[in-house]
């Protein structure tokens, strides 16, 4: 079996919530991640499914090392983020791109589309200064833009093409794994078709590992070969993409699929509540309090992920029994 | 929709539209620019321009009004005033200059160094700061003038150290506005190294309200490098100088009003001009007062 390209060893991040004033000094710790396990092979496609405020680019951050891990670790390979040298960070930074959700944000407005593209290639001396043109005309008309834009300013670009420009400066630096965060997010269900099939295809060509966040099971479906999906900082379900949208064996990912909007069926809304607050999260399984099959257990007892059958697992006391 | 993109920009129309159309659009700025302009010609010209030696006194020749051989008049010295008029216009913008240049220099690397470095280094620079504004701009660069010494390298100092202040704020604000803007990050991530960050992302950021600031310090500096020069404290007298001419002509006022009139009118002018474009600069680059964004 190949080794992970990355394994997230119960990986927690806390942050420290000050008390206001000067009798109230006693911190608070907010969990956005709470015990994390997750392993991605290479040339895997994997979606991060959840709700808002589940974790899921607290998650990416980490796997990013824009932030660090307050407990547990993440390996790169096989070494510790947190540990990596001059020499390795720089390696990282070209093997792995991150599409920001975003995009027109992560551009600096002061500089030319072709500037943005020629950044990364320059940076990592991918190819002489006299093939940069060429390169950069390349990576545009890759991602199916016309070259007439390499001399706009990113002000000047529509959402759709913003995105695709996004996607073509993460492909500047030959990278082995792209994550992006909610890359298809308010866009007409046009171009967001264009970018998921754009995303679909350089994966399926190039062999490039994506962790894509998404809080739509439709774009995760299409897009990815595994999902995972989070609730409040953990991973409560995760395994192939078909067999978790035909047979979820959580109740929230069950859930989930019933608030997705279909054709043929009337749409119930089927999660009551909010996602509690993870600064006091609730003793037992966190999902106890909006869960339809709640039993006595499950409000003392905190699940952990076990493996169901073969590369399927579920976080919950009582699955769901396979249809 | 690809066709109707496919149209390509010409390659340097983007640099005229963001920089010299809304300028150009700014009439009263280019007023100032012509004006402006007018002195600059003046300035670098005066040895062809000049009549006589700035400093040469002939005392038999002095106040005199306006004439033949001494177009705008002589001192009490007897020393030619179109001639000084055109040497002083050197020396005012030369300072006006240099001392701006000097003080953005200073007070952009401090403001850069506190925003970007943050903590107990901002800190100490942020109340040196704090130190160097809470005295006006002249009374600061009277003390300054009183400790170097007379001299016109001594007046470009004190005025640059006056102006530090200002500048090293303004852009330690821009500074931690533009530091947590996601492309800040992103480039980052893709390695960029720290020098090459600050160089290409933030600095580009952050430059054109400094810029348009600048450009309404000039104005500023010449004001108080002639007032300096006024009061005694600034350029040694044979110089000729505006501040120092109109501090000669201030005992004949009665008799001889020419020797303060005239370069007390040069002066207005150029720092109604100097305004003129300093406001245009500001209506064209800065995005709080602009007005179609």
């Amino acid at each position: 079996m190949q080794e992970p390209i990355f394994s997230l060893l119960d990986v927690e991040r806390t942050y420290e919530l000050r008390g206001r004033g000067w009798f109230h000094r006693a911190s608070r710790q907010l969990k956005a991640l709470d015990g994390v396990r997750l392993d991605l092979q290479r040339g895997d496609t994997l979606a991060l499914v959840g709700e808002s405020g589940s974790g899921k680019s607290t998650l990416i951050r980490l796997m990013l090392g824009l932030e660090p891990a307050s407990d547990g670790r993440v390996l790169y390979g096989q070494r510790d983020l947190s540990q990596l040298d001059a020499e390795e960070r720089k390696r990282f930074a070209r093997e792995v791109a991150f599409i920001y959700q975003n995009a027109r944000g992560s551009m600096n407005p002061r500089m030319r589309i072709e500037d943005i593209l020629a950044e990364p290639i320059r940076l990592h001396g991918l190819c002489a200064e006299s093939a940069l043109p060429e390169r950069v005309a390349a990576l545009l008309d890759r991602v199916g833009l016309p070259t007439g834009l390499l001399q706009r300013f990113p002000s000047e670009l529509s959402g759709g093409q913003i995105r695709r420009v996004a996607i073509a400066r993460a492909l500047a630096a030959e990278p082995q794994v792209i994550m992006a965060d909610e890359s298809v997010a308010g866009l007409d269900v046009s171009v967001q078709a264009q970018v998921l099939n754009l995303l679909r295809d350089l994966c399926r060509e190039a062999g490039i590992t994506l962790v894509f966040i998404t809080h739509d099971l439709g774009v995760a479906s299409y897009l990815c070969e595994k999902i995972a999906v989070l609730y409040l900082g953990r991973i409560v379900e995760q395994g192939p993409t078909d067999a978790i949208l035909n047979t979820p064996r959580h109740p929230y990912t069950r859930a989930l699929l019933q608030a997705f909007p279909r054709f043929d069926m009337p749409l119930k809304a089927s999660l009551s509540g909010e996602i509690p607050s993870p600064v006091d999260l609730p003793k037992g399984c966190r999902f106890a309090g909006r869960c339809p099959q709640a039993q006595a257990a499950c409000r003392e007892t905190d699940p952990v992920l076990t493996a169901l059958e073969a590369g399927r697992q579920v976080a919950c006391l009582f699955p769901v029994a396979a249809a | 929709m690809r066709d109707a993109l496919n149209i390509p920009a010409p390659p340097d129309s983007q640099w005229k539209r963001r920089f010299v159309q809304p300028l150009l659009r700014q009439r009263s700025a280019m007023l100032g620019l012509a004006i402006i302009a007018l002195y600059v010609f003046a300035a670098v010209f005066a040895p062809w321009l000049a009549t006589h030696d700035p400093t040469a006194q002939d005392l038999m020749a002095s106040l005199q009004g306006p004439s033949a051989a001494h177009w705008l008049g002589t001192d009490s010295y007897g020393q030619d005033l179109y001639s000084r008029l055109l040497y002083g216009a050197q020396l005012a913008l030369i300072i006006g200059f240099a001392s701006v240049a000097l003080g953005l220099a200073v007070g952009v690397a401090i403001g850069l160094a506190a925003g970007l470095m943050g903590g107990r280094t901002e800190w100490v620079l942020m109340r040196i700061v704090d130190g160097l504004l809470a005295f006006p701009e002249l009374i600061l660069a009277m003390a300054f003038m009183a400790v170097l010494g007379l001299g016109t390298e001594n007046v470009v100092y004190a005025l640059a150290l006056s102006f530090v202040g200002p500048f090293a704020r303004m852009t330690r604000g821009d500074v931690l506005q533009v530091k947590n803007q996601p492309y800040i990050e992103a480039a980052r991530l893709m390695g960029v190294t720290t020098a090459a960050i600050i160089w290409r992302h933030v600095l580009p950021n952050v430059v054109s309200p400094i810029l348009v600031q600048a450009g309404m310090r000039v104005s500023i500096a010449i004001l108080l490098e002639s007032g300096l020069s006024f009061l005694g404290i600034g350029v040694v007298p044979p110089t000729p100088d505006w501040g120092l001419m109109i501090a000669e002509g201030r005992a004949f006022i009665t008799m001889a009003p020419w020797i303060s009139g005239v370069p007390g009118v040069a002066l207005a002018i150029l720092l109604v001009a100097l305004n003129l474009l300093g406001d245009g600069l500001r209506d064209a680059f800065d995005p709080t007062t602009q007005k179609d964004a």
